[in-house]
């Protein structure tokens, strides 16, 4: 089967486990909100200082969301050794690889749309600045989140993997992503695309990066030895 | 490496360690503005160039082994890892002491240390998912992947540390290269040269007890495949 | 067909093998050199390795297209890892060989859409229902959706195609797989003590699809302790990883 119409059916097949099961957006989304309201109570309740730090406290909200939510995408496949099947059915690995990246892009998302209102309910922060410019930096951090998290979660759901392996992976390999999408994103709500210009292209060539990267590497991954 | 190259090379390592020692310490003056404290870019300078050759090399033996699919490159780039590992952290670490009394603070999120730091982290991932993997072929083929991508973020890391770090006004650079004398650039480079024969050497030494680990399981594995199998074989 | 293991005396492979292993000699599959290319199965030397332990050693073994076999020996004697490698889900530390005709090292993905391997997991997905994953299958492997419904039918499950798997009983989960290899018809048809947690229906059921994969030339190997009535054909025995015996009949 071709590239995409394969990655396409991986990535439906994610989407419906998740929305049937609610496992990765049901568990992350309280978890969300239990990262902010901490946030808020360690750093506040000054409010010139939640203010100045809403941008970075979404984007930490949202990475440390991503892990659990890679790692509940992944407990699917581990389940009943249904990651074997790509293997077996001689799949192409890249089709995988991108169809769970997709997957995980629209899941991450649609979280994202509920902790930005959260953030900006929480930490008083209008979000409104710029909202094509917010937009194109929140797709364009995700999609880096969820390259980097898709090309980890098998390797991060190996039984003997503990809970620390996939956070230890993720961060600072993310950590453009974590950068950039802060700085985009703070520059937007404040009205200032100029500056969020860079930062946004800086973002793009980490997706880019990544996404050849790891359609090269990624049968590397799947294949047993 | 036999014994007796490997005896040669650390014979060889130490008479340059000296060598660079007593430039560094000794032969080369003090800074004009920071006095002997300089004497930490001897050390601080190579270990940060080691640290990051080191990863080269475990880039490139990474790609060599998903290629060709020969061990020796995964145990290659497990060894320079492991050493690499170690002189990251010493770049690290001596970087802070040499911040604390030129800059006033143990650390300033300065781009390059930045970098290394995150560098370090990456390499702690690789380790781990050495320990990650079950089988063998699992263990070599997930780090070469790790070792790939890693090399591969860490310039967009350290673009995206620099651009970051010039949001705000940087303190003056007075840990880059100072002027240097003579002498301190000859002490500079012999503690690369040193620095750089340290690394090959605890390579080596760390691949020599790969070898000899995998020619006993290789015995082991022997013996097991072929004892005496006195089974009756039947034809049908 | 004919299975051996390597014996004690064979030195001169005993000695390829370790040059393999050191690097110099590259162990190329003898089969690449067998001229009985027409073949279903053709291992020759298969072994691997569980870390440092051999779960199967030395492996020959020759099936004929069209032939059932019936793989047998106690818990641990290595059946399901053989059948494992065959199914190219693992590779083989050492050896290697022919399936359907293809490279079991080098031409796995010519391998993988002819074999189907019923194994102890199911490979499905808890939250999906019983058609949705077949969907998935016949959209892994490029198969027409149209016979989901029949198949389902077929292995009793048809009342049950909109229920989550999750609340499949283990029998219904069993049958769920026979219902994959209806739609797949494989060339070459792995089953791995596929009667277990069946009753007589679902028992009889497997039965079929032996007879019809034969009726249709496919080869079947099925691994297990008990050999039922339908299965003619060839009986190997397994133990510790090598093959001790194989012969026709049960």
């Amino acid at each position: 089967m071709t590239l995409f119409p394969a990655a396409r059916a991986v990535a439906i097949k994610d989407l419906t486990v998740e929305i049937r099961a609610r496992r990765a957006v049901g568990a992350a989304a309280p978890f969300v909100g239990t990262v902010l309201v901490s946030f808020g109570l360690a750093l506040g309740p000054g409010r010139t200082l939640l203010h100045q730090v809403a941008p970075g406290v979404l984007w930490l909200s949202v990475l440390f969301a991503s892990v659990l939510t890679v790692r509940h995408g992944w407990a699917a496949e581990m389940e009943d050794d249904a990651v074997e099947a790509f293997v077996l059915a001689g799949m192409d690995d890249a089709s995988v690889f991108l169809g769970k990246a997709a997957a995980l892009t629209i899941e991450l998302l649609a979280l994202e749309i509920f902790t930005v209102l959260l953030t900006s309910l929480l930490f008083d922060r209008s979000f409104l600045g710029q909202p094509l410019l917010l937009l194109a930096a929140l797709i364009l951090g995700t999609i880096g989140l969820s390259v980097v998290g898709s090309l980890f979660g098998l390797v991060a759901s190996s039984p003997r993997a503990g809970d620390g392996s996939l956070p230890l992976l993720l961060l600072p390999l993310a950590s453009p992503v974590l950068l950039a999408g802060v700085q985009a994103t703070g520059y937007a709500i404040a009205g200032q695309p100029g500056r969020a210009g860079p930062w946004l292209g800086l973002l793009s060539a980490f997706d880019l990066t990544f996404l050849a990267v790891g359609i090269v590497v990624f049968e590397h991954l799947l294949e047993e030895r | 490496m036999g014994r007796r190259g490997l005896r040669a090379l650390g014979i060889l390592t130490l008479a340059v360690s000296a060598a660079s020692a007593l430039a560094s310490l000794i032969v080369s003056p003090p800074d004009a503005q920071q006095g002997d404290l300089v004497r930490l870019m001897y050390v601080h300078v190579p270990s940060a160039w080691v640290a990051y050759l080191a990863f080269t090399v475990v880039f490139v033996c990474s790609v060599a082994y998903l290629r060709s699919g020969r061990t020796r490159w995964d145990r290659l780039a497990a060894a320079s890892a492991e050493v690499g590992v170690l002189f990251t952290a010493l770049t690290i670490v001596v970087g802070s002491i040499w911040a604390k009394p030129v800059w006033g603070t143990w650390w300033s999120w300065d781009p390059r240390l930045t970098t290394t730091a995150i560098l370090f982290l990456i390499y702690v991932g690789y380790l781990t998912v050495r320990r990650l993997a079950e089988t063998p072929g699992r263990r070599a083929r997930w780090s070469a992947v790790i070792g790939i991508v890693g090399f591969v973020d860490v310039p967009i890391v350290h673009l995206s540390v620099r651009w970051w770090r010039s949001l705000h006004q940087p303190p003056a650079r007075l840990i880059g290269v100072p002027d240097l004398a003579p002498s301190m650039g000859l002490a500079l480079v012999l503690g690369l040269v040193a620095f750089t024969l340290i690394f090959v050497y605890l390579v080596a030494l760390r691949l020599r007890v790969a070898r000899m680990e995998e020619r006993a399981f290789h015995e082991a594995l022997a013996t097991a495949m072929y004892p005496d199998r006195g089974e009756v074989v039947r034809h049908g | 067909m004919r299975g051996t293991s390597a014996g004690g005396g064979d030195t001169s492979s005993a000695l390829t093998v370790l040059m393999s292993i050191s690097g110099r000699v590259p162990v190329l599959a003898p089969a690449s050199r067998d001229p009985n290319r027409s073949s279903a199965v053709s291992l020759r030397g298969l072994t691997r390795f569980h870390e440092r332990r051999p779960t199967v050693v030395g492996v020959n073994l020759d099936v004929d297209p069209g032939e059932a076999t019936f793989l047998r020996g106690p818990n641990g004697a290595g059946k399901s890892t053989l059948l494992r490698l065959i199914a190219t889900a693992i590779h083989p530390t050492f050896g290697g060989g022919l399936v359907c005709g293809r490279d079991l090292i080098f031409e796995r993905s010519g391998i993988r859409p002819l074999v189907e391997l019923l194994g102890h997991r199911g490979r499905w997905y808890d939250d999906l229902t019983a058609a949705e994953n077949l969907r998935f299958v016949c959209s892994l492997y490029d198969i027409p959706t149209a016979g989901i419904d029949a198949a389902l039918e077929r292995v009793g499950l048809g009342s049950s195609s909109g229920i989550r798997v999750r609340d499949h009983s283990e029998g219904m989960r069993k049958r769920l797989s026979l219902a994959r290899v209806l739609i797949r018809r494989p060339e070459l048809l792995l089953m791995d003590e596929p009667y277990a947690g069946l009753d007589d229906g679902g028992k009889d059921l497997v039965d079929a699809l032996i007879r019809e994969a034969a009726n249709r030339g496919s080869t079947v190997i099925l691994a297990g302790h008990e050999r039922r009535e339908g299965l003619a054909g060839r009986t190997v025995t397994m133990e510790r990883g090598a093959i001790v015996t194989s012969e026709v009949g049960p």
